[in-house]
């Protein structure tokens, strides 16, 4: 009687209903993207190849890894509104102490994560909203960022280039492997990691987490912190992609990152982990720049296509949820 | 008898235990022994320390004075006491999260790291069908499609897995269920009770809590003001040991029902019988009408149909509802009383879309007056115990304009005093003209309606009326389908 109302039957295999219903709005994403992809193909059919996906695929990879660290944010119900930033301020230190002092360059960068811890602890133990500590956090790592490199500039450690310019057998894109990777790591730890389950207990009922004996402090720091390392990890790939420094990269992370995340199937009032929705939802909005640019538009127009394409894809995504519930 | 094997070193015991919130003196002195093997009772109305008293046992609350021990400890560390386990009456599990990750979350001492799924899937799924045996659950499920009723075993049955397990705090555990989980449920507590764990049953259903204890303590003021041996006492015994000034209801005139005939039809439902005739479900004007039967029989989804306003239902006038699920749709938090109270009036007092802040103070004013609600009109709301906190909900609905008032069973874990209050005004509320419709998990609710539907899966099994309202009459209609169906 019961699983009647909790399961639903696709192709023929029983799924828990609300495993239908947090897959769907990836799904939906996927088609997309398999879609722009096609119409881009179709476009430049020299896309095709592992250079033509490698070109297409690079700048995307930031993106995408970013949108993850969004993704663990939202999944414990916060918002971060310095990703963008602070992908940048890694940068910077990648294309200068890094590649200078490797020492200095990852003190700096494990320091900047355990910021980021801080900055978990003070939303729970101070009450502040996640809005407000990760903005105000924002313009900190704009500052530093800009005492580091107040120009654009510097050059990437030599290790990275590498990385960024080695060509995996089998004809595999280099960005593929790199977002796969970075996205099975993220899955694993919000799904099958004890770990995960506290920062989702923590998104979608604190209470839960403080009767099972969980520290909230304790998770949220430890969930800014992964956040910290996977800005980190987009800030080095953004470093190998555009092979020097630059605080002001990226600003439009911070909100493309949360399209993503919505895109992937997560929600603002947390509890939900989309790393492989997430990941989609990067790819798509980041492919829509390539279509656009096919297409011979405006890249001043990119924004509010985006913009548009969000709004359509929730419109649609509340429609099927219904139809699913 | 179990009683009297009950002795030897106690699991819990308590010395002069007091604490203090604020201003309210939660718990006075409070000396308590829990032995292995016994099921301890412990009643009392809201505000009475129950819930504050388990808190201290299951060591998630420090203590401000007096001295405890409890498994051999004196200290709580961060998972509480080793040894006790609590099962709470709402809130303690994550929506958002699958059966088995919310049993992994709280048993995570128990399961190995490595196969952290199967695991607790395994075990959740022995434990429930071991408590439940028609539970229908699987560990797989996400917790946010669960019923109120699945989710009330999907804890019960959580608090029980733990391999040191030597006391059982259960916070309310019938509330949600329905009549033959609850008898398998208290068939699993004795089960437990025979091998030697002591059990702590927190309860507003005193025949249950009757049934299933060996002794009870009465709670009153934050003290226990008497233990009894449960099997010398009944329930008005209890009921007069913990207070005894119940009110008497004004039994239900005769002719009060006849005159109610003759009043216009408000709101009809289409239905189906047990036996796939179509029916409806009617109110009058003035009427209140019952949903009645096992907990989670499609009583809720009459009420949603009528909120909703679907296309298939005839209603006139406004409605109002009253949610039972209080944590997650009734109360606005960060709000106070008063503004909790007005906010379904605001816009019929409003003038031009501008508030009109005297109509509403007035308003305010009278309800927290009539319902004397503690603290007053600007207490936060979440400062209220959770009684109060169901008054303003409930005092919310009758404040608006609407003609029709829907009750989602919101007197779950309400204790008798308030009860009795409640119902008093929606017999006011019926006898002003107001129509009611009433869903309520427990039967004696149901005698203060004037007619009441027994809904047995979704379908009509039988309308009763009047005089006709009886435990018997609800029980015996709730279990007639299933025992057609089975010959």
């Amino acid at each position: 009687m019961t699983s009647q109302t909790t399961r639903t039957n696709l192709f023929g295999i029983t799924f828990p209903k609300g495993r239908v219903r947090r897959l769907l709005p990836a799904l939906l994403t996927l088609v997309a993207l398999v879609l722009i992809l096609l119409i881009c193909g179709t476009l430049q059919p020299r896309i095709w190849s592992q250079i033509g996906f490698t070109l297409i695929f690079s700048p995307i990879v930031a993106l995408a890894i970013a949108s993850m660290a969004q993704m663990v944010m939202m999944s414990i119900g916060d918002i971060d509104l310095g990703v963008g930033f602070f992908v940048g301020m890694v940068t910077t230190i990648a294309a200068t102490l890094l590649r200078d002092t490797p020492v200095f360059g990852a003190l700096a960068l494990i320091g900047s994560v355990l910021a980021y811890a801080a900055l978990g602890a003070i939303v729970q133990l101070r009450g502040v909203p996640s809005l407000i500590a990760t903005l105000g956090a924002s313009f900190i790592w704009l500052g530093i960022g800009m005492v580091i490199l107040p120009v654009p500039g510097g050059t990437a450690p030599g290790w990275l280039s590498a990385y960024v310019f080695w060509t995996p057998p089998f004809g595999i894109p280099v960005p593929l492997v790199t977002m796969a990777v970075a996205t099975a790591i993220t899955w694993w730890m919000m799904q099958r990691s004890g770990l995960g389950v506290r920062f989702r207990t923590l998104g979608s009922n604190p209470a839960a987490l403080a009767r099972a004996g969980g520290s909230l402090v304790v998770t949220r720091m430890l969930a800014y912190g992964v956040v910290g390392c996977l800005g980190v990890a987009a800030g080095l790939a953004l470093t190998g992609e555009i092979g020097g420094g630059d605080v002001n990269a990226v600003p439009g992370y911070t909100l493309t990152t949360v399209a993503a995340v919505i895109l992937g199937g997560g929600m603002f009032t947390g509890g939900r982990a989309v790393a492989w929705g997430t990941l989609a939802g990067a790819v798509t909005l980041g492919l829509l720049t390539v279509l656009l640019t096919l297409l011979n538009l405006s890249s001043n127009l990119q924004p509010a296509v985006q913009g548009g394409i969000v709004i359509a894809v929730l419109a649609g995504r509340l429609l099927v949820e219904r139809v699913a519930r | 008898m179990q009683t009297d094997l009950t002795h030897g070193a106690p699991v819990a015991s308590a010395r002069n235990v007091s604490k203090r919130y604020g201003a309210t003196q939660a718990l006075a002195a409070v000396s308590l022994d829990v032995f292995p093997g016994e099921v301890l009772g412990i009643v009392g109305h809201n505000g009475a320390g129950k819930s504050t008293l388990m808190r201290v046992l299951s060591g998630m609350e420090r203590i401000d004075d007096g001295t405890l021990s409890i498994c051999g400890r004196s200290d709580p560390d961060r998972h509480g006491y080793p040894g006790v386990r609590m099962s709470f009456q709402e809130g303690s599990l994550a929506a958002e999260l699958c059966v088995f990750e919310n049993v992994f979350l709280s048993s995570r001492q128990d399961i190995d790291a490595k196969r952290w799924r199967t695991m607790a899937s395994r075990m959740v799924e022995t434990r429930l069908t071991e408590i439940f045996p028609d539970h229908g659950i699987d560990p797989s499920d996400y917790v946010d499609d669960l019923t109120l009723s699945e989710r009330q075993m999907v804890e019960i049955a959580r608090a029980s897995l733990s391999e040191d397990l030597a006391l059982l705090i259960l916070d309310e555990p019938t509330e949600s269920l329905g009549g033959k989980d609850v008898e398998t449920f208290y068939d699993y507590v004795r089960a437990l009770c025979r091998s030697g764990k002591a059990i702590i049953l927190v309860s507003h259903r005193l025949t249950e809590v009757l049934a299933v204890s060996d002794r009870i303590g009465v709670m009153k003021e934050g003290r226990i003001v008497s233990m009894h041996k449960a099997r010398n006492e009944s329930e008005t015994s209890l009921l007069r040991a913990m207070g005894g000034e119940v009110l008497q209801e004004t039994k239900r005139a005769g002719n009060a029902a006849a005159t109610k005939e003759m009043r216009p039809i408000v709101l009809e439902v289409p239905m189906q019988t047990v036996e796939g005739a179509p029916t409806r479900i009617t109110a009058r004007k003035g009427e209140i009408v019952g949903l009645a039967g096992i907990a989670g029989q499609g009583q809720e989804q009459v009420l949603d149909r009528l909120w909703r306003r679907n296309r298939d239902v005839r209603i006139e006038g406004g409605l109002a509802y009253v949610p039972g699920d209080r944590q997650k749709s009734g109360i606005l938090p960060i709000w106070s009383v008063a503004r909790n109270l007005s906010i379904s009036a605001m816009a019929g007092l409003s003038r031009f879309g501008v508030r009109q802040m005297a109509a509403e103070t007035a308003l305010v004013t009278d309800w927290v007056a009539r319902l004397s609600v503690r603290g007053g009109a600007e207490a936060p709301i979440t400062s209220l115990s959770g009684g109060n906190q169901q008054k303003v909900i409930v005092a919310r609905a009758f404040c608006s304009d609407a003609e029709t008032i829907l009750l989602d069973d919101p007197f779950r874990g309400v204790d008798i005093h308030t009860k009795a209050e409640l119902y008093q005004m929606i017999k006011a509320e019926a006898e002003a003209g107001r129509s009611i419709i009433w869903y309520s998990s427990e039967n004696a609710e149901m005698q203060h309606c004037d007619r009441a539907y027994v809904l047995r899966r979704g379908l009509v099994a039988g309308e009763l009326a009047g005089a006709e309202i009886s435990d018997e009459h609800i029980i015996g209609l709730s279990f007639a389908e299933a025992r057609e169906s089975t010959t």
